[in-house]
């Protein structure tokens, strides 16, 4: 993994999606798209090729867990990281999303360092 | 006719019972509305809660455009400080040479030299201002989060509204009271925090998430 890591941002909010899009360059990450919930980023994630995933969980069409469920189960995109970014603070969501296969799980509002070291973390365990 | 299991027909009659008494005190309780004037004013409150939730989209709107106007100027201050740091680098350079060539000969006086070893001094500081300066702008850019979290509360009450404008209506229509309450489902996402009040439910912070998936072995 590198800097030409293709993200994928999925985020039902314009403005988080290019907090995090602008967040992910600063910290390297320069290759990012976005998709404004689970139903276009399954399209998107079938259609091109991404490397990493980073998701809200409450969006309408298609939520963060059944995401994160479709990837898992799907054989060409099931060992891409999956980062949660959420402002769902439940312990019960965030123990589903650990259970369901998510790589991380960050909680609005967060900072750039918790965003980097999450992203850092994920990549280094992947590699 | 069959037999008829006694206990079974007990049940049944005791909840007939109860729904006829239900329907009794709907009943009263609807004439007491009425009498009281209180129907009108359930009418009323129904009426207010389309403008209710037209607000709060309003303030859903107004907000989001708020704070994409506040990234779009940080984009443009950005791109303002990225052209600052590339001119004083390269001005930097050149003066640099300037002193290099005033500090080898007598071509320049005292005076000039100071100045111009301040110059080349103020050139190099611009990087780390502007950097300084960038460091603002992401604390100003991730400020505007304040939209997709008070946006997804706003979500949350309008949906709240809607149920109670469609309870109402019931009320009104049915001449009873709704016979289920609207209630939260469990399975419902809680999104951010907005009471201060000690949950054990919820994580406080980032630290709580890293704690719990820690403690799960994740």
């Amino acid at each position: 993994m590198s800097a030409d890591t293709r993200f994928l941002i999925v985020d039902d909010f314009s403005t988080m999606r290019r907090i995090l899009r602008n967040l992910l360059k600063e910290i390297g990450f320069g290759n990012a798209e976005e998709a404004e919930d689970g139903a276009v980023a399954l399209s998107m994630l079938k259609a091109g090729k991404f490397d990493f995933v980073v998701s809200d969980i409450n969006m309408p069409n298609m939520n963060g867990f059944e995401l994160l469920k479709i990837v898992r189960a799907d054989e060409a995109l099931k060992s891409i990281p999956f980062l949660m970014v959420t402002a769902e603070a439940k312990k019960d969501d965030i123990v589903q999303a650990a259970q369901g296969g998510a790589s991380g799980y960050i909680v609005k509002p967060f900072t750039k360092a918790t965003l980097e070291e999450k992203v850092q973390k994920i990549l280094t365990k992947q590699n | 006719m069959g037999h008829t299991d006694p206990a079974a027909q007990a049940v049944a009659e005791s909840d007939e019972t109860v729904h006829h008494r239900i329907g009794q005190l709907t009943r009263t309780l609807h004439n007491a509305l009425r009498e009281l004037g209180y129907d009108r004013e359930l009418m009323d409150a129904r009426d207010h809660l389309p403008d209710a939730r037209d607000r709060l989209a309003y303030i859903a709107r107004v907000t989001g455009e708020a704070a994409e106007k506040v990234l779009n100027a940080v984009d443009r201050a950005r791109s303002v400080q990225q052209e600052l740091t590339e001119q004083a680098g390269e001005l930097r350079q050149r003066w640099q040479a300037v002193a290099a060539f005033a500090a080898g000969g007598k071509a320049c006086t005292p005076a000039g030299k100071q100045l111009i070893d301040e110059t080349c001094d103020f050139f190099a500081g611009v990087g780390g201002q502007t950097d300084r300066t960038n460091v603002i702008l992401t604390d100003i850019m991730l400020a505007q989060d304040f939209h997709d979290l008070t946006g997804q509360v706003i979500r949350r009450v309008v949906a709240l509204a809607q149920l109670l404008e469609e309870q109402l209506l019931k009320l009104l229509i049915e001449t009873t009271p709704p016979t289920q309450r609207p209630r939260v489902e469990s399975k419902q996402l809680e999104g951010p925090v907005v009471s201060q009040a000690v949950r054990d439910d919820i994580v406080a912070d980032q630290q709580g998430v890293d704690d719990l998936l820690a403690s799960l072995g994740f």
